[in-house]
Order: C-alpha cells, then sequence, then structure tokens
C-alpha cells in the first residue's frame, strides 16, 4: 500500500463517528488529568487505561494516544502556570515558561508553547507517514541479532540518560530485566520466579508496575513535602502573540521541530533528551543568551516543539520495531498487548486501518488540542488550583481500580501498592525508575533474540558484529558509554540533569 | 557503616540480585546454542548482584548523601489503604470499597479532618465512580458485595 492509499484509509478510519469521539475524549482526559500537578503522562496513561477497554482495537488505541499527547500537553501548562513540570522533559519548559508567567505574560507563554507543539505535531507526523513504512519493510530484513542490539542501545541510551549515576542507572536496568523475567518461559514453559502462585504464571503485568512506581509512589513522595506545595497559580491574560513573539518564536520552533523529529526516534532517548537539546541550541546560537531564564519566548518555543515532535516521531519505533523508545510508549506496548495487539513491522501490513488510523487521529488530536487547549485555560488552571489534600485520594482510587480492571484481580492491586512503596525507596535513594520500566518490557525481548540468534549461529557471539547493523548500533551504543566517561560530556549530562531535579 | 542513600540501594541490589541467581540455579542452564530458562537469569542476576556489591563498594570509598527524613504516617497509611482496597473491594461492594479507601488515605494529609462535607464529598465520589466504572465501562465489580448480600441486602 502506497502512502497516499494508506493516508485515505487512515482518514477514512479516524473519521468515523465514533473513533473521532474518542480521541477528542482521550485528548480531553489527558489534558485535564495532564495539568494535575506531579502527574506525568505514565502515571496518566495508567489511571485511564480502563476506559480504553471494550473499545475495538483501533478505537482504544487512537484514545490512548490522544491521552497520551493530552497529558503531555497539559504538564506543560502547568510547568508554566504553576513552576510545577509533571514529568522530566517539561523542566525546561518551566525555565522561562514560569518566567514569562511570573512578568504577567502567561498566555503568550502558553500560546508559544500551544504553537509549537501543534507545528511540530503536525511536522512529526508527516515524518512518521514517510519514515514508518521505510523502517517497516527496513525491519523486515532485521534478524535477532539486530534486534538484540537495537534493545542493547535502548537500554544504554536511557542509562546515559537518567540523573543519578550510571552504575545506579545500570542495576535499576537489570532489576527491570528480572522483574520483566518473571512468568512462565515461552521457550521451555518453565515458571520463572512465580513463587509458587498461579497469579504470577501469566507475567508481572507491566501497566501494574509502572502505575505502582510512577502513579503511587508520587503520591507518596509528594505527601511528604505537602507543606511546601503552596499552589500558587498565575493569572492568564491576553493569549495573542504579539508581532515581535512571532518573529522571535518562528526560527526555533523549526530548529526544535527538528531536533525533536530525529531525536524521538532513537530509541532510549525520547524526549527529554529533544527538549533539552533544543533549549541549549537555542539559548547557545542566541543573540541574547542572558535572557534565557528570565523569560525568553525563544526558550518556551523550541524545547516545546522539540517535545510534541519527539512524543510523535516516538511511536515510530514502538509501532514499527515492536521497541518502545521511552518509558511512556512501553506503557503503550503494554496496553495494546492488553487488547491483543503485538506492534512490529507486521503491523502496517497486516493491520493498516489501525496504524494509518492512528497515524491520521494524531493529527487531528494536535489540531483538537490547539483550539481546546487555548480557550479553555482558565479551566486548567482552576483544575490545576484544586489542592493536594482533596487530590490525591482520588488518585489513589483511580490507580487501584485502572489496575484492578487489567485482569481483574484483585492480587494486582496488592502488588501495585508494593511497587509504590518501593517507586518511594527508590526516590529517597536517589535512584530514577525510567531505566528499570524501560528494561522490563525489553528485557524479556532481550532474552529471547538473544536466543534466536545465538541458535541460529550456534552459539557464536560474533554474530553481533559480522551484521553491518548490528555492529553500527553496538558501536553507537559504546561511544555512548564511552561519551558518559569523557569529562566534558559528564559535565554537560551533569548540568542538563541537575535541571531536570 | 551509616544508612546513606547507596548503602540502601547497594543492599537492595545485592539482596534481590543474590536471591535470583539462587533461584534461577535450579533451572536448567542449557548451553549458548540452546539457551536452558536459566541462562539469561542466572548472567541478570550475577550482574545484579555484582552493581549492588559495586554500589556498596562506592558508598564506602566517596561516601553518599544521607537518606532524607522519612515522613512515616503517608508512607504506611496510604498502601494500607488501597490493601484494604483490594480486600473489601469484592466482599464490601465498590462503592463501600472506595469510600473507605478516599477517607483512610485521605488520613495521611497533615490537612486531614473528617467533617460533614469532606464526608458527603467522599459520598458522591464513591457513587460517582461505581457508575462510571460499573454502570458505564461495565467492570465487573459488584456494587453491593458477598459480605452484605449474606447479610440480605
Amino acid at each position: 500500500m502506497d502512502i497516499f492509499n494508506g493516508l485515505l484509509l487512515g482518514l477514512s478510519t479516524a473519521t468515523t463517528l465514533s473513533n473521532f469521539a474518542y480521541c477528542f475524549v482521550g485528548v480531553l482526559l489527558g489534558t485535564a488529568v495532564g495539568v494535575l500537578p506531579g502527574l506525568g503522562p505514565i502515571a496518566t496513561i495508567s489511571m485511564l487505561l480502563p476506559f480504553t477497554f471494550g473499545l475495538p482495537v483501533d478505537t482504544a488505541l487512537i484514545m490512548l494516544a490522544g491521552i497520551f499527547y493530552g497529558s503531555q500537553y497539559g504538564g506543560s501548562t502547568t510547568a508554566i502556570l504553576m513552576n510545577l513540570p509533571g514529568e522530566a522533559s517539561s523542566v525546561v519548559t518551566t525555565l522561562d515558561g514560569h518566567e514569562m508567567a511570573k512578568q504577567g505574560k502567561a498566555g503568550r507563554a502558553l500560546a508559544a508553547a500551544a504553537i509549537g507543539s501543534f507545528f511540530a505535531g503536525t511536522v512529526g507526523t508527516l515524518f512518521i507517514v514517510i519514515s514508518a513504512p521505510l523502517l517497516a519493510s527496513l525491519a523486515l530484513t532485521f534478524g535477532p541479532a539486530e534486534y538484540f542490539s537495537l534493545i542493547v542501545l535502548g537500554l544504554i541510551t536511557s542509562m546515559v540518560l537518567a540523573s543519578g549515576s550510571l552504575l545506579t542507572a545500570f542495576g535499576m536496568a537489570l532489576f527491570g530485566v528480572i522483574l520483566g523475567l518473571i512468568g512462565t518461559d515461552v521457550n521451555s514453559g518453565a515458571a520463572r520466579y512465580t513463587f509458587g502462585t498461579p497469579y504470577l504464571l501469566d507475567g508481572l503485568d507491566f501497566v501494574i508496575v509502572a502505575t505502582g512506581i510512577f502513579g503511587l509512589g508520587d503520591v507518596l513522595a509528594n505527601l511528604e513535602n505537602e507543606h511546601k506545595r503552596i499552589a500558587s497559580v498565575t493569572h492568564v491574560t491576553s493569549l495573542f502573540p504579539t508581532r515581535e513573539d512571532w518573529r522571535r518564536m518562528s526560527m526555533p520552533i523549526l530548529r526544535g521541530t527538528g531536533i525533536g523529529v530525529l531525536l524521538g526516534v532513537l530509541p532510549g532517548a525520547g524526549v527529554l533528551l529533544a527538549s533539552f537539546s533544543a533549549y541549549a541550541l537555542e539559548k547557545k546560537i542566541s543573540h541574547r543568551p542572558e535572557e534565557f531564564g528570565r523569560g525568553a519566548i525563544e526558550g518556551v518555543a523550541a524545547p516545546e516543539a522539540a517535545n510534541n515532535a519527539a512524543a510523535q516521531t516516538c511511536f515510530i519505533p514502538m509501532l514499527t520495531l515492536g521497541l518502545p523508545g521511552t518509558a511512556t510508549m512501553a506503557l503503550m506496548i503494554g496496553a495494546l498487548v492488553v487488547q491483543g495487539v503485538q506492534p512490529g513491522p507486521d503491523i502496517l501490513s497486516q493491520q493498516p486501518a489501525l496504524f494509518w488510523g492512528l497515524v491520521v487521529s494524531m493529527w487531528f488530536g494536535n489540531l483538537m488540542l490547539l483550539f481546546l487547549n487555548l480557550p479553555l485555560v482558565g479551566l486548567w488552571a482552576k483544575l490545576i488550583s484544586v489542592p493536594y489534600h482533596f487530590l490525591f485520594p482520588t488518585i489513589c482510587v483511580f490507580i487501584a481500580i485502572g489496575v484492578y480492571s487489567i485482569n481483574n484481580s484483585v492480587f494486582d492491586v496488592y502488588m501495585m501498592a508494593l511497587f509504590g512503596v518501593l517507586g518511594y525507596f527508590f526516590k529517597k535513594t536517589g535512584a530514577e525508575p525510567a531505566p528499570l520500566i524501560l528494561a522490563m518490557i525489553l528485557g524479556p525481548m532481550a532474552e529471547e533474540y538473544l536466543r534466536r540468534a545465538l541458535l541460529i549461529s550456534h552459539g557464536d557471539a560474533s554474530v553481533f558484529f559480522t551484521s553491518p547493523v548490528s555492529l553500527g548500533t553496538l558501536t553507537v551504543a559504546a561511544l555512548l558509554l564511552l561519551s558518559i566517561v569523557s569529562p566534558r560530556f559528564r559535565k554537560v549530562r551533569e548540568e542538563g540533569l541537575q535541571e531536570a531535579d | 557503616m551509616k544508612l546513606s542513600q547507596d548503602v540502601l540501594l547497594g543492599l537492595f541490589f545485592s539482596v534481590i540480585g543474590a536471591v535470583s541467581a539462587w533461584i534461577a540455579w535450579s533451572y536448567p542452564f542449557g548451553t549458548s546454542s540452546r539457551m536452558g530458562p536459566g541462562y539469561f537469569p542466572i548472567i541478570v542476576s550475577s550482574l545484579l548482584l555484582f552493581t549492588g556489591l559495586l554500589v556498596l563498594l562506592r558508598a564506602r570509598l566517596a561516601g553518599s548523601q544521607p537518606i532524607p527524613t522519612i515522613r512515616w504516617r503517608p508512607l504506611v497509611l496510604v498502601p494500607v489503604a488501597i490493601l484494604i482496597f483490594g480486600l473489601t473491594m469484592e466482599n464490601l461492594g465498590l462503592p463501600l470499597a472506595v469510600l473507605l479507601l478516599v477517607i483512610l488515605s485521605a488520613a495521611a494529609s497533615v490537612k486531614f479532618r473528617l467533617d460533614w462535607k469532606a464526608f458527603v464529598g467522599s459520598l458522591v465520589f464513591a457513587g460517582l465512580c461505581s457508575v462510571i466504572f460499573v454502570e458505564l465501562l461495565g467492570l465487573p465489580i459488584p456494587i453491593i458485595g458477598n459480605w452484605l448480600q449474606g447479610l440480605g441486602f
């Protein structure tokens, strides 16, 4: 199927009344939950997961994607109005966005973020349209050795980009792999790490761990410094950027989009790296670098564009290779598997309506966000100012019911509570959970591909170095690891991630 | 050795690594060309054990951040509230379980006080949840649980 026919098919899928409506509902719910301070996309998606069960696969995926970029968007609104980033990638937005808000330019900062996001979303979607079919056909030639190397690259990137020490991140990733191994081994049928309970035979659901660590764990950590959480929401006035604003932000948006589109595809890097790099680039090439951090509109527009472009293109490896690049995409795979869809290179040929419908609906979703968010910003500001002591019991209820609804099992609710406490422990010990989450879904895949690769090569490990794709991927991974040892890169990484804390 | 961040984390990694390596020892290891179910877990858990020991060593040599003070009240109360929710949702039914979870977890906040307004609010929220999740989304959770049905409700 060529791109044109694909888009037509996508258009007809995405414009059915129910798909369009659920896309809207997803975007709306995603934004509403995403603006709530302290709730990142992962917690948002897992809370809203039960709303997608019982829907047809394509509708469910469209709604999930809507929730995802809605929550991303809501996160930047909170970052600007309240200086509280919902997740690491909107940290950069707080630097200049909140500064603008303090100067009474909140509306213009929000508009810059919205316009940048929409433009980047459009380009990102176009990029998916062009590159996903190419990558999928390329991926069909990939053997187990290539897949294994790509997984290694993804894991190493996520470790290098985690805040805190590399050794800690490595430990977290290994722990994640072990969690992923729980359940029945597909090859031998042996039950591993099930401790004799039948509940764990199908494995520990990834969504449960993510919800526990990011949803409940954050609640526990936030309750710690409740006194400090005094919500001061800035009042929003004029939403229209001035002519001067347009002039200053158009090039940064373009550059941010370019960075985001490319970095989003990189396994393990995704959204966080994109927004940081875009901000750093703008600061570097600006004529007025001293304005950054004091309310420069470029410092809002560029990272927001990069952020949203990456949020679109990180769907590419997830859909075409079945390899999630970020923890959020890992969660999307988890949700797709619950729906009975296994993402991979075959998804384009076997479920074209699903793929193209999703792509077209992404663009619709971005358009809706643009029109939904600017006029409704007053409503979002009200939502943000809901005090935390009313909010967190509600969050507890939603995540508990959400986790239960995955397998209709009370056991999962108990496991979620356990991982909530673990998430709190990780926070206290300064260990970032993102590599764990990614490793939990990539670990079992790595085992499977390693097994197949070695089976084909009769146990000869040189197979990973003879295939050019695999060799190239492993070289990039090795360079990344080496770069962290170099003092110069180390300094940049520490500075960049410091701002994330 | 004082309980710093790295000491706790190193202990955690080492214990998990050691235990999972010990468990994986009983799975057939296989060979490189025919990996058994134990092959990958043993490699990964030994690496984890090794990483844990390195983190401990780092704590010893370089020192590490102390653990920030812990507020025990939310840490105990909120997970317990969720456990009770799990225990009661099928036995008391969703509305009552939600009510319990809301009130118990809210008690973890420093601003918690149970007046009639908060109580009515929780009641309304519990009712809303039941309508949304059971009636609209069709989750198989009873509105009136086993225990209450036994009492003749």
